[in-house]
């Protein structure tokens, strides 16, 4: 377990270790960060410095929490389940979740976190639907345009991303590139803006989702795999 | 006592949905992940909103755990302990320091008694005993209670730069004194 780190330079290594102690300063652990999601050597050196730490948990004594304490978590996690609301709405005020939170094992598509939960449509102009779906059915998303806010409403109602990858879902118009609208989150929901351009051509518009790295496609065109089609019509 | 193998095995019904294994998950683990809320905030109704925020990422999150290969409890203790040391740096200043003196130990295991644990866990405080002090207590104030160098600085009142320094010393030592 120690070995692989020693590949890496000792100016590095210490960067990890800093890391993991929460040492470095805001804009140095992002930097950190964004060159951990591709940079095996560094994660390998993050993973050694964690392990070697968490020697530390040991000294820390156990201390039972209230009753109370599990009877909130409870509420707070499955309360209200009719509108299920984002992870980041349910952290509550600590919505700055750093990724170092999230388990340093565990590298999860950041911009997912991000993305707001619809609020109710009060429909006035028309109402476009697509279901964008896999030709197996395996993975299913219904997508709901409001031309009043210029908004998709997304929503999985069956299947999801392959372990360690992420949806990006694209609209694409007529005989043009495909234009990214976002990756999808981890909850169900998500809401969309629709770029201008798009706006206009709504109508004859076809939505696809294709299967990314965690972030989403590098490039700006879809990479992996379009998993699921459909088109958009007015209801 | 609950295994390894048991925690395992819970946090992958937990990645499944499975609510009695995440509440059995809690029951099992809420004391140490507590433990290590408290020894960062020193704030009881502060350490209880954060555990709770833990283990709300602990059930969103257990199917990424499956992937990691890390032990389990570490894997909960760090998410613990970060959103911890992120609250802890936003809130600086406005919770009050508690007097939790009764209920968290001054000093950890002896380094006889954590050897005898075996493994990683007694390595490192082995090695950390031969650490010049006060460099050991640098380490655990880093990691267990979430300082920043200001704040160690302060703590052993010397300059910022000192501490810097002195933390890099202590981290290649503990990485060469562990790698033996």
């Amino acid at each position: 377990m120690t070995a692989t780190d020693t590949a890496i330079g000792d100016d590095d290594s210490l960067l990890a270790a800093e890391y993991v102690l929460r040492l470095l300063k805001p804009g140095e652990e992002q930097d950190f960060e964004s060159r951990l999601l591709t940079d095996r050597g560094l994660m390998a050196a993050v993973a050694g410095w964690a392990s070697r730490l968490s020697g530390m948990d040991d000294e820390v004594a156990e201390v039972v929490p209230h009753r109370s304490v599990k009877a909130g978590l409870t509420e707070r996690l499955f309360g209200a389940e009719e509108k299920p609301r984002s992870i980041l709405e349910r952290l509550g005020l600590w919505q700055a979740v750093s990724f170092a939170s999230l388990g340093l094992a565990a590298f999860l598509a950041w911009q997912s976190l991000q993305v707001p939960q619809p609020a109710e449509p009060v429909a006035r102009g028309p109402l476009y639907v697509s279901e964008i779906a896999a030709e197996d059915q395996s993975l299913r998303i219904l997508a709901v345009y409001d031309s009043d806010a210029g908004r998709l409403q997304v929503n999985r109602t069956a299947g999801q991303a392959a372990p360690g990858r992420a949806l990006e879902l694209w609209a694409i118009a007529g005989d043009s590139a495909p234009v990214s609208l976002g990756v999808l989150p981890e909850g169900s929901g998500a809401d969309v803006p629709l770029p201008a351009g798009l706006r206009a051509q709504v109508a004859g518009l076809t939505l696809a989702i294709s299967d990314e790295p965690p972030g989403g496609s590098p490039t700006g065109q879809p990479t992996g795999a379009v998993l699921a089609v459909g088109q958009v019509t007015e209801l | 006592m609950t295994t390894t193998e048991d925690i395992e095995a819970m946090i992958a019904r937990v990645s499944l949905g499975d609510r009695q294994a995440f509440s059995g998950l809690y029951d099992a683990t809420s004391a140490k992940l507590f433990g290590v809320c408290l020894r960062v905030l020193k704030n009881r109704a502060a350490a209880e909103d954060v555990l709770q925020e833990s283990y709300m990422k602990i059930w969103r999150y257990a199917d990424r755990y499956a992937a990691g290969g890390v032990n389990p409890m570490s894997w909960m203790i760090t998410i613990a302990r970060n959103t911890a040391i992120d609250r802890l740096r936003v809130t600086r200043d406005t919770d009050d320091i508690e007097d939790l003196s009764e209920v968290l130990p001054s000093s950890g295991p002896t380094p006889e008694q954590a050897a005898v644990a075996g493994c990683e866990a007694g390595r490192i405080g082995i090695c950390l005993s031969q650490l010049e002090e006060p460099k050991d207590k640098a380490v655990r104030g880093a990691y267990l209670e979430g300082l920043t160098y200001a704040e160690l600085a302060e703590k052993f009142s010397v300059p910022l730069n000192t501490v810097r320094t002195w933390l890099r010393r202590s981290l290649i030592s503990l990485r060469e004194c562990m790698e033996q």
